[in-house]
């Protein structure tokens, strides 16, 4: 579980990352400029959900503990959290060269940048609390499974050694015989191990984007019977997808995909949209091929879509839960998204971890070198200075 | 008369009536097929399909006995080479079909001396530099004649085109917009209407691409001019006028007709090739490596064919 959320974490960091840099030239600008009239409509009189959105602020998914009973923040209350967190230093802990963490500089304070802080406490509204709902036991179970053979993984490296917060629940020992096990689960996050491209998160394998996405940017082109929607996110890893709005039925239960199969309706001027048909090998926090989402898209004004995804999955989640934000209208110039996903044609990190660790195993066994088993790649050290309230972490959001 | 005028009128409704119901009935919808958008345009909405040969080779081929081949017996005749190791198990389906070309006019692609011995090379080479077999992002044009369905969403100052490959996409820009901040692997795409016919310029090429198995390339210097001009309802004239001065020594024109693909609730099915070329790219950089043999960064392919038990044709000749 823990791993499936640092996978979230890491992937909607990058996001935010990316969003931050690209806001600073032209989306606050919009906003402000921009003066919300009522919601258009096409030529062909749907409802126009047409153009470049995203979510501009901070939200985290849960809401943190400290705004246990808050569903929204006021003006003052986000300028006094912006301040904040803008005197948070966020530096890289990576950046020291030499270090075995070190990334040769290469995510600095302005790869860190984070949005400011929204109106909700939390993108989560049902369970009304802002929090993930109870998991299932059988969940419980499936996670606790994972998380034993991540542990046992990372058993022999510094991070159990000092009991970092990544080691909760495991201990320090030698190297795990559990190692040259095959994992008890279809893996999607980051293993400690390098055997091969499966030990690798999504992300790193260039497939990191997940349904629902609630940080990227998205282009909405629409036409009788279909919506298209291509979503910029997660560095380079942006994908397109079309939703059927023609009364088709949903894919043969044999066929599953990555990012499902959508089918949608008109509901008045809301478009709804139902998702099907989830691949078992791609992860949504716990949730894989039993995943089902019910999102709306209804245009409010012409700056604002409102979104919801209510998010199922019975062998998951003890209830349903749903997730709401307002997605603001960027600037079709100024506002350039990414709309070329080519993480994976500059996909070096890959091979060059996975032949980092051969070149390693080579010197281990030549007695010149450490054991890459006791080398922790597993876990995202991120960076230090001081914890975001709306995280509870440095850096991150969600 | 007027009566006769009365019938007439009355049988053209009915006749369209029913002519209308036939189509509904037939389980797509009335507005992904009519031939005229909202705003007068020809309908291009749907799922369409190239069905030719372009993406094994632009040019007028012979059809050959395997995807990769080798020399056979007669070692200097190149019509009589086999099939190679690659592909051998899989017998008459890894072959390539023959084709009369997509080129118009004399059929040839016009290179400069120097980039005809590159795309001999990159056609020698083929498994080592074709960048579909690496799931890399296809390109315009290659993207519009693979052998897979791709989907257009036409509005009114945008169209986008989605495709299977690699889930790759690009948008069409009617309207004012800014170019990409870098070169692309897809193109920048800016339309406009010439009468009933779509009319795209494509630039900011990184000239990473081909345009199909045969190696033939172009660089980032390439600028595009597509024309798309309806037939039918569900046919498209689909062309392309090519320029680029570092590789061709004058502009040249692809031309074939896309398809409308009329299967009820057609629709693109993923083909998540990122994950299907992971072997291809990082299987030298296992710990245990998963094909035959790694030979450093060179893939050695075994191939075994095992002969079943009880096959008929290998029984009659052990008689």
């Amino acid at each position: 579980m823990k791993g499936r959320l640092l996978v979230v974490i890491v992937v909607v960091a990058l996001v935010a990352a990316v969003a931050g840099v690209v806001k600073l030239t032209g989306g606050a600008a919009t906003q402000r400029a921009a003066s919300a009239g009522p919601a258009p409509r096409t030529a062909w009189g749907d409802p126009d959900l047409q153009g470049i959105w995203t979510d501009p602020y901070q939200t985290p998914l849960q809401r943190p503990a400290q705004f246990a009973n808050k569903e929204s923040f006021s003006d003052d209350e986000r300028a006094a959290l912006d301040s904040q967190r803008a005197a948070i230093p966020r530096r890289d802990q990576r950046v020291e060269r030499g270090s075995e963490r070190d990334v040769a500089g290469a995510y600095n304070a302005v790869f860190q940048s984070v949005r400011p802080t929204g109106k909700r406490t939390s993108l989560i509204v049902d369970p009304p609390d802002g929090r993930l709902p109870p998991l299932t036991p059988e969940a419980t179970t499936r996670n606790a499974a994972e998380r034993e053979y991540r542990l046992a993984l990372l058993q022999p490296t510094e991070t159990c050694k000092k009991k970092d917060a990544a080691c909760a629940g495991g201990k320090y020992g030698s190297v795990s015989a559990r190692r040259n096990e095959i994992p008890p689960f279809y893996n999607t996050g980051r293993t400690n191990r390098n055997d091969g491209p499966e030990d690798r998160s999504m992300a790193e394998r260039c497939m990191g984007a997940v349904l629902p996405d609630f940080g990227g940017y998205r282009r909405i082109v629409q036409a009788p019977g279909s919506v298209s929607i291509f979503y910029d996110t997660g560095q380079g890893q942006g994908w397109q997808r079309v939703i059927p709005v023609d009364g088709s039925p949903h894919l043969p239960s044999s066929v599953t995909q990555r990012f499902g199969d959508s089918r949608g309706r008109w509901d008045g001027d809301t478009l709804v949209v139902d998702v099907t048909n989830f691949s078992p090998k791609f992860s949504y926090q716990a949730a894989r091929e039993n995943l089902h989402l019910v999102e709306r898209f209804r245009r409010v004004d012409a700056n604002t879509i409102e979104y919801s995804a209510t998010i199922e999955d019975s062998t998951t989640w003890t209830r349903p839960w749903t997730v709401k934000q307002e997605l603001l209208r960027q600037d079709e110039q100024a506002n350039r998204i990414y709309y070329e996903p080519r993480c994976h044609e500059g996909n070096y990190g890959l091979p060059t971890m996975l032949l980092g660790t051969r070149i390693e195993e080579r010197a281990f066994a030549k007695g010149e070198g450490p054991d890459p088993a006791t080398k922790d790649t597993a876990t995202d050290f991120g960076n230090e200075g001081g914890a975001d309230a709306l995280t509870g972490a440095a850096g991150a959001i969600f | 008369m007027g009566k006769t005028i009365a019938v007439a009128i009355l049988s053209a409704v009915v006749g369209a009536g029913l002519a209308l119901a036939l189509m509904r009935s037939a389980g797509t919808p009335a507005s992904s097929r009519s031939a005229r958008t909202a705003d007068g345009k020809p309908d291009f909405n749907g799922v369409w399909q190239a069905i030719n040969e372009a993406h094994w080779d632009l040019q007028a081929h012979e059809a050959r006995a395997g995807m990769v081949t080798q020399p056979g017996v007669y070692p200097s005749y190149e019509f009589a080479r086999v099939p190679a190791a690659p592909v051998l198990a899989l017998g008459a389906a890894a072959g390539v079909p023959g084709s009369i070309g997509v080129v118009e006019g004399d059929g040839q692609i016009p290179y400069t001396p120097a980039a005809a011995a590159m795309k001999k090379e990159n056609g020698e080479n083929w498994i080592d530099r074709d960048p579909e077999l690496k799931c890399y992002l296809p390109g315009i044009p290659r993207a519009m004649y693979m052998p897979y369905p791709f989907q257009i969403v036409q509005s009114t100052n945008k169209i986008q085109m989605a495709y299977t490959f690699a889930n790759a996409a690009r948008t069409i820009h009617f309207d004012k917009v800014e170019g990409p901040p870098d070169d692309t692997y897809m193109g920048h795409s800016v339309g406009r209407w010439e009468g009933d016919t779509l009319v795209v310029n494509v630039t900011s090429f990184n000239g990473k691409n081909w345009f199909d198995r045969a190696g033939n390339f172009h660089s980032a210097a390439l600028k595009l001019v597509e024309r798309y001009t309806p037939i039918t309802a569900d046919a498209i004239r689909y062309e392309v006028t090519i320029e680029d001065p570092e590789v061709f020594t004058r502009s040249w024109k692809i031309s074939m007709p896309l398809y409308r693909r009329l299967e009820p609730h057609a629709q693109l099915v993923e083909y998540p090739c990122i994950e299907f070329a992971e072997e291809f790219l990082y299987g030298h950089v296992r710990k245990q490596p998963l094909v035959r043999r790694w030979e450093g960064e060179t893939m050695i392919v075994d191939i075994t064919r095992k002969v079943p038990p009880g096959d008929k044709f290998h029984d009659w000749y052990r008689r």
